[in-house]
């Protein structure tokens, strides 16, 4: 009787739960389809892609100027691709080096996580603080970067880490005592097992930095980064185009995710991999 | 002479003072098959990863063909290691797997291919070719990793417990092709096991190891025969090691000790006190030459298994030990629990060592 209604019972609770997670976003969503002459809220009108057309620059002129997204978008998305590439690199490499204890290795380990532990507005205050003393300009692409670089390496560390924990060392030694140079045998043997873990890892430094936000108001300067040119467009009024434009970027943060499903599943077809061999 | 393979008071001792290996010497000719034997944490798995470079030694020297390689990092070594594991690599096929080692290596793609495909044939492997490796039984991977770690032709075959994971069937075939593999290429051979039969049935010698130290190297039967230390006595074959006082000097270069159970001959150096006894050296009922060991005791239990009688002999003193006997043998077929047997020993089969 009670394992009866246990299980009714968990599944409400699931989809309540999941409800609560994703309401927002359908909320969004259905809104970003508001007519023209609706506000951001309910009752829908009229259904449109009038907002999406508007975000485009495909509506004609109206009295609500054009979202101010198109070079933050490519800022966003440069800074994240440079931040993931250096990220995941330092990661990879790092990780690496704690495969064997080493002399500090201890303090070591905290101090890459600590980029990931302090606030992101004191580290943010603390560096425009800083570049302002040293008379260093702040922009997206230097001191932004080298915060999200700071916040994300720890992500990529630590993804890397694991993998590495579970990684069988003795395909590196059979490469070895082949006679094929260390060099070789990372690029030719480790790389190739370690590959669904890279992926993970520039999946993690990826988001973190495209959304990234307390770090970046206060060190990206004059050239705003997509997260802050959102959070301007709501201190004047807010209209259905940064539903639409949520919409947008949801879809894209989905395409990423089916990407890295679909290489996941490329690259760990062998079911006995040799980095979990549980030999 | 130039050894193949020369490992001069060789020692490793972490940094935290933990000794894993010391003083170890050895001296291998081409195309000897050495076994290393010895209990799980005896020091030889990391003597073989010294070998190969994968461990640095902290004492001592190795040579391979008389070149000191003591600090050479691994993939410069002529060596290759088998692993227990196998370690091949999953994201390749059978052939890109032992193609591996050749791929590095400046040489004519045909050239390559021929030595890929005369390895796969003698491995009996040309059929799997282009199959991934991770589909494969044990023992076919077994067989890639051997074929793997041969087709670069190395000077010395390091292998770490090659047939750990395999069952005692597929043990018992891969042993005897490794056996004649070995006699064939006549490359070196250096065996990790912590195996007896292993040990025994395959190498032309064997190092016995214990805690870090090597206690015995001889050819197998010598160390079924003559063992050196009390714990090749204990951990080869099946003795009855029996305690004593070093005594005199006998004729025919036989050597006495003084034991419990009286005076014992046997075959030893001065100042040996401790007999060791194989248990399928002792004679039941008999004593025939004068001088010979003989021990009192009653039948405590009898075991036939196949061809071989196992007794156990309750002695005067309560201690029980283990005599081995043919099956057929009158004593073997007659001989119940309780009965009253003399067991007698030739003293050229005891061993007398150093306690």
């Amino acid at each position: 009787m009670q394992v009866g209604l246990l299980r009714p019972a968990l599944a409400l609770y699931a989809a309540l739960f999941l409800l609560f997670l994703y309401g927002p976003m359908i909320v969004l969503a259905i809104l970003s389809f508001q007519s023209q002459g609706g506000g951001p809220q309910f009752p829908i009108q009229e259904w449109s892609v009038y907002w999406y057309k508007h975000l485009l620059g495909l509506a004609e002129t109206s009295r609500v100027s054009q979202l101010p997204v198109g070079d933050s978008l490519i800022r966003s998305l440069v800074l994240a691709f440079l931040t993931t590439v250096v990220s995941v690199t330092l990661g990879t490499m790092s990780a690496e080096a704690f495969r064997t204890r080493f002399k500090g290795s201890g303090p070591v380990f905290y101090l890459i996580i600590l980029g990931m532990m302090v606030p992101g507005v004191l580290v943010g205050l603390g560096v425009a603080l800083l570049s302002n003393f040293l008379d260093i300009g702040r922009a997206w692409w230097s001191t932004s970067f080298v915060l999200h670089v700071v916040y994300t390496f720890p992500f990529a560390f630590l993804v890397m880490l694991a993998i590495f924990n579970r990684f069988d060392r003795s395909v590196e030694e059979a490469s070895l005592s082949l006679g094929v140079s260390p060099a070789q045998t990372f690029r030719r043997v480790t790389f190739p097992l370690i590959f669904p873990g890279v992926l993970s890892a520039m999946l993690f430094s990826f988001t973190l930095s495209y959304d990234e936000f307390s770090r970046t108001l206060f060190t990206a300067g004059a050239d705003l980064t997509l997260p802050l040119a959102i959070y301007g467009t709501f201190s004047v009024e807010i209209y259905p185009n940064v539903f639409a434009f949520g919409v947008l970027t949801t879809l894209f943060s989905f395409t990423l995710l089916v990407i890295y499903g679909l290489l996941m599943k490329r690259f760990t077809r062998n079911k006995r991999f040799a980095g979990q061999e549980d030999a | 002479m130039l050894y193949d393979l020369e490992l001069q008071s060789v020692g490793k001792t972490y940094p935290d003072g933990t000794v894993a290996v010391s003083d170890f010497d050895l001296k291998v000719e081409k195309g000897e098959f050495v076994a290393f034997l010895g209990p799980s944490g005896c020091g030889k798995s990391t003597t073989l990863r010294m070998i190969a470079g994968f461990e640095e030694i902290t004492n001592g020297e190795i040579l391979i063909m008389g070149k000191n390689i003591s600090h050479t990092p691994p993939e410069r070594r002529p060596t290759s290691m088998i692993f227990q594991n196998y370690a091949l690599f999953p994201h390749m096929t059978v052939r890109q797997n032992i193609a591996f080692g050749l791929d590095v290596k400046k040489m004519e793609t045909a050239e390559k291919k021929r030595k890929v495909d005369r390895i796969l044939d003698m491995f009996d492997l040309t059929e799997f070719a282009d199959r991934t490796a991770d589909r494969l039984s044990g023992g076919q991977r077994q067989r890639i990793a051997l074929a793997r770690g041969l087709v670069v032709e190395p000077e010395i075959l390091l292998l770490d417990e090659p047939l750990g994971a395999l069952d005692a069937n597929l043990r018992r075939i891969i042993q005897n092709e490794l056996k004649l593999l070995q006699r064939d290429l006549g490359i070196t051979f250096v065996f990790v096991t912590h195996a007896q039969s292993e040990a025994l049935g395959l190498s032309d010698r064997v190092v016995v190891m214990s805690n870090g130290v090597v206690e015995q190297i001889s050819a197998p039967k010598e160390l079924y025969t003559r063992p050196a230390t009390p714990f090749v006595a204990e951990f080869i074959g099946s003795n009855t090691i029996i305690e004593g006082k070093s005594g005199k000097m006998l004729d025919g270069g036989l050597q006495q000790i003084e034991t419990p159970y009286g005076p014992m001959a046997g075959v030893g150096t001065a100042g040996a006190d401790m007999a060791v006894i194989p248990a399928e050296s002792f004679r039941i009922g008999l004593r025939e030459t004068p001088g010979e060991i003989a021990l009192e005791g009653t039948v405590a239990s009898k075991k036939l298994v196949g061809s071989i009688g196992y007794i156990r002999v309750k002695l005067s003193d309560g201690r029980e030990i283990d005599v081995e006997t043919h099956a057929g043998s009158p004593e073997a077929q007659s001989l119940s629990a309780g009965a009253s047997v003399t067991l007698g020993v030739d003293p050229s089969s005891v061993t007398l060592i150093h306690h």
